[in-house]
């Protein structure tokens, strides 16, 4: 219950938040150990790379209109 | 089962619902597909957006009938009770993201086409005025309102109504075939919009601001619209007609404005009698000014004035000259200067002197305006 997320885990779980979907179960895992920094990493990171999505389908959308 | 009792009736209902789709297009009830690229264009995204609603509610209503009526269960049952589900919480926050995006794309696809106004081969200037519509073709001094042309005894139901009531007006927006035609909208006193659904064009005009659109109407043929935006009054009395017409017929229309524009200019030299002013003036009043001030002059009391009686229409000319031309800040009373021809102005101004009672036998002459519009 308590054992310590690995970095799969903890992206999925940061990905988990960026969505609004969580399990009870990852939670409390989440809660329970872990250091707060690397999960505002991660939380940076993600965002980050949530920019370049964005970017790339907008760019694609427009690229479709022919602009 | 208890279902039965109800299910049916339920069934057909819902049948009954969805059956009149079919018919939908020949009531008009549904956006039309216009005559335009963009307006087709619009139309299969609409039909695009209304058929995946239709798929969302078929899928979300379905679910919720199968669980009501498989997971029923009778009085005094224990609920189950349980926290979650996430998988099922994924599918349901994916599935409207994939959707989201999925009409967002082609969406954009079309709005980016629709703000291209790059290329125009000619440029109008649209201007909302309460409750009319100007239109000046920029580069061929040609400058003219559009006001409605159904005549008031169908609008008080004592003729039968035209086939375009409402939908009519006395100088259309005339534009050729087949031309990237760009229009700049704007407004004089309020904010209107100009709306033709078989463009596809519906732009607010903004006093202060100029708004862009643009067109290509492929065929000659005539397309009608109306102000889009609550502007007073006679919001519903300002038609926008569209007249699109070969290459040829436009630039035979654009002479023929031309030389229209030489002979009001004649026209204003000559000499009117008072029986010729006063003719000309009911023409203009029933077509510019009755809607406030109403035929029979006496106005709407409280919202806009007599006319009749009126101790500016009976008093000094000048005031009443400067009136008209000029309107009155703070009132709804518009500056006619340029929205009328120097005979029009004057034989307005000649008929509202010597009508209902008014009797000053004042003539106003087309060149003592002409001398005060310059």
């Amino acid at each position: 219950m308590s054992d310590k997320p690995n970095l799969l885990q903890m992206f999925l779980s940061v990905l988990a938040a960026c969505f609004g979907v969580q399990s009870s179960h990852n939670r409390e895992r989440d809660f329970a150990a872990g250091h707060t920094w690397a999960w505002m990493l991660l939380g940076l990171v993600v965002m980050g790379l949530f920019v370049v999505f964005v970017i790339a389908l907008v760019s694609w959308a427009l690229s479709l209109a022919g602009a | 089962m208890k279902i039965i009792g109800w299910g049916l009736p339920a069934l057909f209902g819902a049948l009954g619902l969805i059956f009149p789709l079919s018919a939908a297009a020949e009531w008009q009830v549904n956006l039309g597909p216009g005559v335009t690229e963009i307006s087709r264009a619009v139309y299969d995204l609409h039909m695009t957006i209304f058929w995946v609603c239709v798929a969302i509610g078929a899928v979300v209503f379905g679910v919720m009938l199968y669980s009501i009526v498989h997971h029923r269960k009778s009085r005094g049952a224990k609920a189950h009770n349980f926290h979650e589900n996430t998988l099922v919480e994924i599918i349901w926050t994916v599935v409207p993201f994939v959707i989201l995006v999925g009409m967002a794309v082609p969406a954009t696809a079309t709005l980016i086409k629709m703000y291209d106004q790059s290329e125009a081969e000619l440029d109008i200037q649209v201007t909302g005025y309460q409750w009319k519509w100007r239109y000046q073709y920029l580069g061929e001094d040609i400058d003219f309102f559009s006001s409605l042309s159904t005549p008031r005894e169908q609008i008080s139901n004592d003729e039968t109504k035209g086939e375009h009531y409402l939908l009519e007006v006395d100088n259309a927006m005339v534009i050729p075939a087949g031309k990237k035609v760009r229009l700049l909208l704007t407004a004089n006193d309020v904010i209107h919009s100009w709306w033709v659904p078989d463009l596809a064009v519906k732009k607010d005009a903004i006093p202060g601001f100029i708004n862009e659109a643009w067109t290509i109407a492929p065929e000659p043929g005539i397309y009608r619209g109306q102000c889009a935006e609550l502007c007073g009054k006679d919001h519903g009395f300002m038609p926008i007609v569209v007249d699109v017409r070969s290459e040829e017929d436009f630039n035979q229309w654009l002479v023929e404005m031309k030389q229209a524009k030489a002979q009001a200019s004649d026209a204003a030299t000559k000499n009117w009698t008072l029986a010729e002013l006063m003719a000309k003036g009911e023409e203009v009043y029933n077509r510019a000014c009755a809607a406030c001030h109403q035929p029979n002059g006496e106005g709407i009391p409280g919202a806009f004035p007599a006319l009749k009686g009126s101790p500016m229409m009976v008093g000094d000319p000048a005031a009443h000259i400067d009136v008209v031309l000029n309107g009155k800040s703070g009132t709804a009373m518009q500056a006619f200067r340029d929205q009328l021809s120097a005979v029009e102005l004057a034989a307005v101004i000649t008929y509202e002197r010597n009508a209902w009672g008014n009797t000053t036998g004042d003539l106003v002459s087309p060149a003592q305006i002409n001398t005060l519009k310059q």
